[in-house]
């Protein structure tokens, strides 16, 4: 049961652009281009979040390194995007090794909010280093590319088939991360991950070393973020400080995740596929036409999550689909 | 042959209460060891101070020839302690299968052959047919056994085990004593049993310790003990005269 639903999943995932691209439309596939990216997030955020239970309210400081390393590179260096994104990710995460380990030592409240202040650090910074242009941040100018082949090399799609292109990317992208991710919950950091999660004393007595295991759990998170990041930055055809360091990119995966399942692995997946669109569709109905601006969108949005984190608080993915869509009585 | 464990004059204070003053004892390979005292003795304070979640103010405690006075938990746990907790800690929403898979990972890498062994140590424990319940789901007297088999997958030559019968009904108990024994016997892992229920440790200890008020006051054999003048002050109260 579970595994048609996957197939059938997968397969409209990877069918849904092209009805659109025959019809010429590109704004359904930006917005599945942003549940995608924002799916991807929110897998690479559970790992520190759902998994260790480490509340991380600063992963976007990662995102934002991830944009940076990529767009340097190839500004400075011409190296291509797809040649940045592992340096991107293996720069986060060492950052976030040195960043993490200190913070460690603080639990609970004390270590979500020891990650916030890292970001409101790192704004300051972004906005002032001149080497990576400061407030203005860096353009990544475009190389014209012929043919979807070296598009797709460099990670620059343009004219009509660019939301296609950043499309199927962000899905190449998020399915790498969503398999990588079942090989972590599987693995012996999987299970160490949720023993300091459920009791770090514990974990600590049958041998676990928290503070070392925090520190991987985050770095994981911070890699996919990264990645996610050059991406971004390849999509946007700029990296500056108040775009990649907004406060949305930590707070719509963690949302999409928690809405989803929190500590599940395709929580996040569920929550991005619900939240991303109902926004979208919110901001283009209620925000415009007569009530525009007045942010009768986000209110209504507000309510949604609201509604579902009352109703549910272990996430959507934790109701009984199986015994509604299962026909007759249980089999297993 | 030098004892498995030696506490030597270990001191451990909160602010100006000495949990523990000067406590001296020694453990050999092979034996069971009852540590008895009233309520706040300083049982737990000298097992946390054993397994690194304390450390002495003052003294030394050696592990199979090393000195684990400044290790911390994981470190001690890797040389061979491991322990069970009074108020139980299972890991709640890991089933009972995974949570005993976390312990074995202590001496492999490859979940595979962890789950082998935790598999085995839950038919040890007598709790097949609860793998996949979550810890949380499970009975008190459940809970204790899983804790126990999780702390045996670690593979350690010592054992402490912090009240593991207390708030359990009579039968349950006796069971977990059974456990015990099997324990020793069979998997012929050094053993400290903490109780204050007297009647638990003294048939099944080869020794036994008694604390009152942070100080070690008896060290013997339990026929010893229960004869003890200073030990049936502590549990009893003085002794009045009849008005």
């Amino acid at each position: 049961m579970t595994r048609i639903a996957l197939v059938i999943g997968a397969l409209a995932t990877i069918v849904y652009p092209i009805p659109l691209q025959l019809q010429g439309t590109t704004y359904y596939q930006t917005v599945g281009f942003l549940v995608l990216v924002n799916a991807m997030l929110g897998v690479g955020w559970n790992v520190i979040g759902g998994w260790a239970g480490q509340f991380d309210f600063g992963p976007q400081v990662f995102f934002a390194v991830g944009a940076y390393t990529s767009a340097l590179l190839y500004v400075k260096l011409g190296v291509d995007a797809w040649l940045g994104l592992p340096v991107a990710a293996a720069v986060a995460a060492l950052i976030c090794v040195v960043l993490t380990y200190p913070l460690t030592r603080l639990r609970g409240h004390y270590f979500a909010i020891s990650t916030v202040a890292i970001w409101m650090i790192a704004q300051p910074i972004g906005a002032t280093w001149e080497y990576i242009g400061a407030a203005q941040g860096l353009f990544i100018p475009v190389k014209p590319r012929t043919g979807v082949v070296a598009s797709a090399l460099s990670l620059q799609f343009s004219g009509p088939t660019k939301a296609m292109g950043y499309y199927y990317t962000a899905l190449v992208l998020f399915a790498v991360t969503l398999a990588l991710m079942a090989v972590v919950e599987r693995s012996k950091l999987g299970y160490y991950f949720r023993a300091i999660r459920d009791d770090q004393e514990a974990a600590e007595g049958i041998g676990i070393d928290s503070r070392l295991y925090k520190v991987i759990a985050r770095s994981i998170t911070a890699a996919v973020f990264a990645a996610a990041g050059v991406l971004y930055a390849f999509w946007a055809l700029s990296v500056f400080p108040e775009q990649v360091l907004e406060l949305n990119w930590s707070t719509l995966p963690i949302m999409a995740t928690v809405v989803g399942g929190i500590g599940r692995l395709w929580g996040p997946v569920l929550g991005a596929v619900i939240l991303i669109p109902i926004s979208q569709i919110m901001s283009t109905t209620l925000g415009t036409g007569p009530l525009a601006g007045r942010g009768i969108d986000l209110i209504v949005y507000g309510l949604i999550i609201i509604v579902i984190a009352a109703f549910r608080p272990t996430g959507l993915l934790s109701l009984p689909w199986s015994r509604w869509f299962r026909p007759g009585p249980a089999t297993a | 042959m030098a004892p498995l464990l030696q506490v030597e004059a270990s001191t451990k204070r909160f602010g100006g209460l000495a949990a523990n003053r000067d406590i001296s004892l020694a453990m050999e390979a092979g034996e069971i060891v009852g540590l008895i005292g009233p309520n706040g003795a300083g049982k737990t304070t000298l097992f946390n101070c054993v397994t690194g979640y304390m450390h002495p103010d003052d003294g030394r405690i050696v592990f199979d020839g090393r000195d684990i006075t400044h290790t911390r938990p994981e470190r001690i746990c890797r040389l061979g302690v491991a322990r069970t907790w009074q108020v139980v800690r299972a890991f709640g929403r890991m089933t009972a299968l995974e949570n005993v898979v976390c312990g074995a990972l202590e001496r492999t890498n490859r979940v595979v052959e962890a789950r082998v062994r935790a598999t085995e140590l839950l038919e040890f424990t007598e709790l097949r047919g609860k793998h996949d319940a979550p810890a949380a789901t499970l009975t008190l007297a459940d809970k204790k056994r899983l804790e126990i088999a999780r702390a045996l997958a670690t593979r350690p030559k010592l054992l402490l085990l912090d009240e593991a019968m207390s708030g359990l009904t009579p039968i349950e108990a006796a069971a977990a004593v059974q456990l015990v024994r099997r324990i020793h016997e069979e998997l012929k892992v050094t053993m400290c049993v903490v109780e204050h229920v007297m009647e638990v440790v003294m048939p099944l200890s080869h020794r036994v310790v008694v604390l009152d008020y942070g100080v070690k006051i008896a060290d013997g054999t339990p026929q010893a003990i229960v004869r003890d003048e200073q030990v049936i002050r502590a549990y009893l109260g003085e002794r009045r005269a009849a008005h």
